[in-house]
């Protein structure tokens, strides 16, 4: 087991990869009582085109069999399912799914060698049938309409939607009710079969555990379960365009204020850079010219446009990255005509862009209390880098002007769909 | 972990001093009686220090401090608690093994600039707030008022608990009132001010790796400006009144998808460990999560909903039960909760049920102590709520037995059905 420590936040990271190819990450923190412990797949609602394993053809599944998976590998064959399990240990259990991942999790203070035994056993024995299948199909759409009755949720979703032309980002995370409606048995075998092998998988543990103890479990645990060969997945690769979908988009709701989104598509695949990176000085730039500290924010208060900051929120694929501006206003059209004047000048300060650093590196201390946050930012990292970022300290520190300047120079913002939702 | 309390003329300070965070918490609350046209003022208080003040006039600058201090997080809110109206501030920030030494005063400093320093007007020895940061918080407010129907889960449990009893505490929302808030002006504002800082009560927590002579130094220098003689507090539970003998059904409609039920319950007069420990384990086996009656019988089998519980308001001796349903199947989802509801004053559940629930209780204690909010929450408990201390906790939760529960089910009757009724879009 290899051990490495968490730069300047008093934590050690313990990780090693198994025979069968399951990655485990443990973090001891003894001063808690909780443990945190996520199972994930790098199975999100983005692959929808993959060859199965060990097949040779690729196959189209519905839209949000990622997420409809995920419900049903709370379904087990005998009585007891995870809920009822965590519970009787008093603890909790979840699971969610991203655009690049599903996660499994459960925390709590008790009975943890059966926890992490159960965790491994439920994620790893599927049981759909069509019965079980058909039955969810009616709990995902009172998901899906809860989504949509959020106006944010429609804006974010709808902005996504018009600024991609053919990668499935562009999509829901659990699709729509009609791909729900037709999803089968098979899609979500096909999908196991192939994403759900522990070469695919990683488990991160946090909190108050013995990590030689917890490796021994873990290892006595898959030594005894027998897995197909692992081919590797071949996914379909997307060759999106830098264009948008759709420029403009204009739709009412039952709601008392009016809103308006800005996503701008940016084309990252000339900048010399691991794309997340790029994502840290971007949202830094968006930070500084549009945030909370910024002077346009506060103008659009004084002119009592806005109440409310600013909002942002940046989401990538491999090629591009998407920021999305949001700002609640009855003025939709002044206060975009107001931020866009703003973006067209890029500079910023070196002395806004050193607060902004401290501000970053005070964030991974406040983050090291938390055994949430900790695992939260090593499935990020593994997502991100295939790896865990020992000196994100470092990392930050070394953000610099100069690079920024290289990465504004391939910003386009005139490439950008805007969406805005009208009060009736 | 070391609690103390140090009780001065004006007022308490709780000092929790535990090694087990990097930061550091200071909570300020200030409460007095809920009165229905005080919410309002209350919550345009929050807005105005929180906004600005006169060593950093403006949001802006606000924020730019925090960064500079190491990112310290503030926040203010009001909230409503029983018969009380409990205001807080509050500022997490890095402990100085962190930062630099001298900004854990620096920080408090802060705090308390925010809480003490607005931004005011003298004209002809009359005070006000600044007529223009008056205006921000303002507008503030107003879109935070009108915007709640924008989430309808929350409005909707929000309309239940107006028809539930109207013009009770319960009744109020917390967030204030259009009406109320057309009749505030800035001079009226910073009366009302003074009058907190004059004759609120007045609570002070702060938890961390701190040195307790030095806090208690620091919080006497940076809150020598509370006036207020200590009045003991009252109880913040209110009196439950009786039930309707037959529900109130009410419906009304937005434009969403969704429709959300929402449940009313009253509860009749609970003995205190009733109230403390018997309802904790009810609710847990009736809705507390996706272990329980409801969610195995409304969404696992009947695939009504994606989302259903049951939460309780000991305060307030009130239960509700919510749930996001397609408005054709409220008669039926209706009738599965009613039957839930049979079942356990019928004691039709196990021993196992109760043990699950005291096991998941026990473990959120252990793992409150994980939190800086929840310790501070647990000590403000204490002090407003008079609730047992964690000892406690753990020994009578174990003492709830089924005809505990069976006894208190009997005590639960349904009051007012409400459903803010959407537009199914079925695509059959």
């Amino acid at each position: 087991m290899k051990k490495s420590s968490l730069e300047k936040l008093d934590l050690e990271l313990y990780e090693e990869t198994l025979d069968n190819g399951l990655r485990v990450f443990i973090v001891p923190k003894e001063n808690v009582n909780g443990i945190y412990a996520t199972f994930s797949t790098k199975f999100g609602s983005i692959e929808t085109e993959f060859v199965p394993n060990n097949k040779k053809k690729m196959i189209k599944v519905p839209l949000g069999v990622a997420h409809f998976l995920e419900h049903k590998m709370f379904e087990q064959k005998d009585d007891i399912d995870p809920f009822t399990f965590y519970s009787e240990r008093g603890c909790d259990s979840n699971a969610n799914t991203s655009n690049t991942k599903t996660t499994y999790l459960f925390s709590g203070a008790n009975s943890f060698a059966e926890n992490i035994n159960y965790l491994l056993d439920y994620v790893q024995e599927p049981y759909f049938t069509d019965e079980n299948v058909e039955k969810e199909k009616g709990i995902i759409e009172q998901e899906i309409n809860m989504y949509d009755d959020d106006p944010f949720f429609k804006m974010y979703d709808g902005i996504i939607y018009n600024s991609f032309i053919k990668h499935p980002i562009k999509y829901p995370i659990a699709g729509t009710v009609k791909s729900v409606k037709s999803t089968t048995k098979e899609d979500l075998y096909n999908c196991y079969n192939t994403f759900y092998h522990p070469s695919n998988m990683f488990l991160v543990i946090t909190g108050n555990v013995d990590p030689k103890e917890t490796i021994n479990l873990i290892k006595i645990n898959q030594e005894k379960k027998k897995f197909d060969k692992f081919t590797g997945i071949e996914t379909k690769v997307y060759d999106e365009p830098n264009k948008v979908e759709k420029k403009q988009e204009t739709t009412t709701m039952d709601i008392e204020i009016s809103k308006f989104g800005i996503g701008y598509k940016i084309d990252c695949s000339k900048i010399d850079k691991p794309i997340a990176d790029i994502k840290t000085y971007i949202s830094l730039l968006f930070d500084l010219k549009l945030g909370s500290t910024s002077i346009i924010n506060e103008k659009l208060k004084e002119l009592n446009l806005i109440t409310h900051d600013v909002d942002y929120t940046i989401l990538n694929t491999d090629k591009h990255i998407l920021v999305i501006v949001v700002v609640e206003t009855n003025e939709t059209k002044k206060v975009q005509e107001l931020i866009e004047e703003e973006l067209k000048d890029l500079t910023i300060s070196e002395e806004d862009l050193e607060r902004k650093k401290r501000v970053r590196k005070s964030g991974c201390i406040y983050r090291s209390d938390s055994i949430y946050s900790i695992n939260n930012k090593i499935m990020n990292n593994i997502i991100n880098y295939n790896k865990v970022i020992l000196d994100d300290y470092k990392k930050i520190d070394s953000l610099n002007i100069k690079d920024m300047q290289k990465i504004i120079k391939h910003i386009n913002l005139d490439n950008k769909t805007v969406y805005i939702i009208n009060k009736s | 972990m070391k609690y103390k309390k140090i009780s001065t003329y004006s007022y308490n300070l709780h000092i929790i001093k535990t090694n087990k965070f990097k930061t550091v918490t200071v909570q300020v609350n200030f409460k007095r009686k809920l009165k229905k046209e005080e919410i309002t003022y209350r919550n345009m208080i929050v807005n105005m220090l929180c906004e600005s003040n006169s060593i950093y006039p403006s949001k802006r600058l606000m924020t730019i401090q925090t960064e500079n201090l190491y990112d310290l997080g503030y926040r203010g809110m009001n909230y409503i608690s029983g018969k009380y109206n409990v205001m807080n501030f509050a500022a997490t920030f890095l402990n100085e093994d962190y930062t630099e030494k001298g900004l854990l005063d620096e920080s408090i400093k802060f705090l308390s600039d925010l809480i003490f320093k607005p931004n005011i007007e003298r004209k002809r020895n009359e005070i006000s707030f600044n007529n223009d940061n008056f205006e921000l918080a303002y507008n503030l407010l107003k879109d935070n008022i009108i915007s709640q129907k924008e989430n309808p889960d929350a409005y909707s449990k929000t309309r239940m608990l107006e028809y539930l009893e109207p013009n009770s505490c319960h009744s109020y929302r917390s967030v204030g009132y259009l009406e109320d808030l057309e009749k505030i002006d800035s001079k009226k504002l910073y009366k009302y001010y003074e009058s907190i800082l004059n004759s609120d009560i007045l609570d002070i927590f702060v938890i961390g790796n701190i040195n307790e002579r030095h806090i208690k130094k620091v919080i006497e220098n940076n809150f020598s400006n509370i006036k207020t003689f200590k009045k003991p507090s009252e109880s913040h539970f209110i009196t439950p009144k009786k039930h309707r003998l037959i529900p109130k059904v009410v419906r009304e409609q937005q434009k969403i998808n969704q429709s959300k039920l929402v449940i009313g319950y009253k509860i009749d007069k609970m003995t205190n460990f009733e109230l403390r420990y018997v309802l904790t384990v009810y609710s847990y086996i009736l809705g507390g999560g996706p272990d329980s009656k409801l969610f195995k019988t409304v969404r696992e089998d009947n695939s009504l909903c994606y989302y259903i519980s049951s939460v309780t308001y000991p305060l307030n001796s009130i239960m509700t039960i919510r749930a996001g349903i397609n408005k054709k199947d409220f008669k039926k989802t209706i009738s599965l909760i009613k039957k839930e509801i049979i079942n356990m004053r019928k004691g039709r559940f196990t021993d196992d049920d109760i043990i699950k629930a005291k096991i998941t209780y026990i473990n959120s204690l252990k793992e409150l102590e994980d939190s800086q909010d929840s310790l501070i929450s647990l000590y403000a408990g204490i002090e407003y709520l008079g609730s047992d201390n964690l000892d406690n906790r753990f020994k009578k939760i174990n003492k709830v037995t089924k005809e505990d529960v069976i006894k208190l089910a009997s005590k639960i009757h349904l009051d007012t059905i409400y459903l803010l009724e959407g537009e199914d879009n079925e695509e059959e």
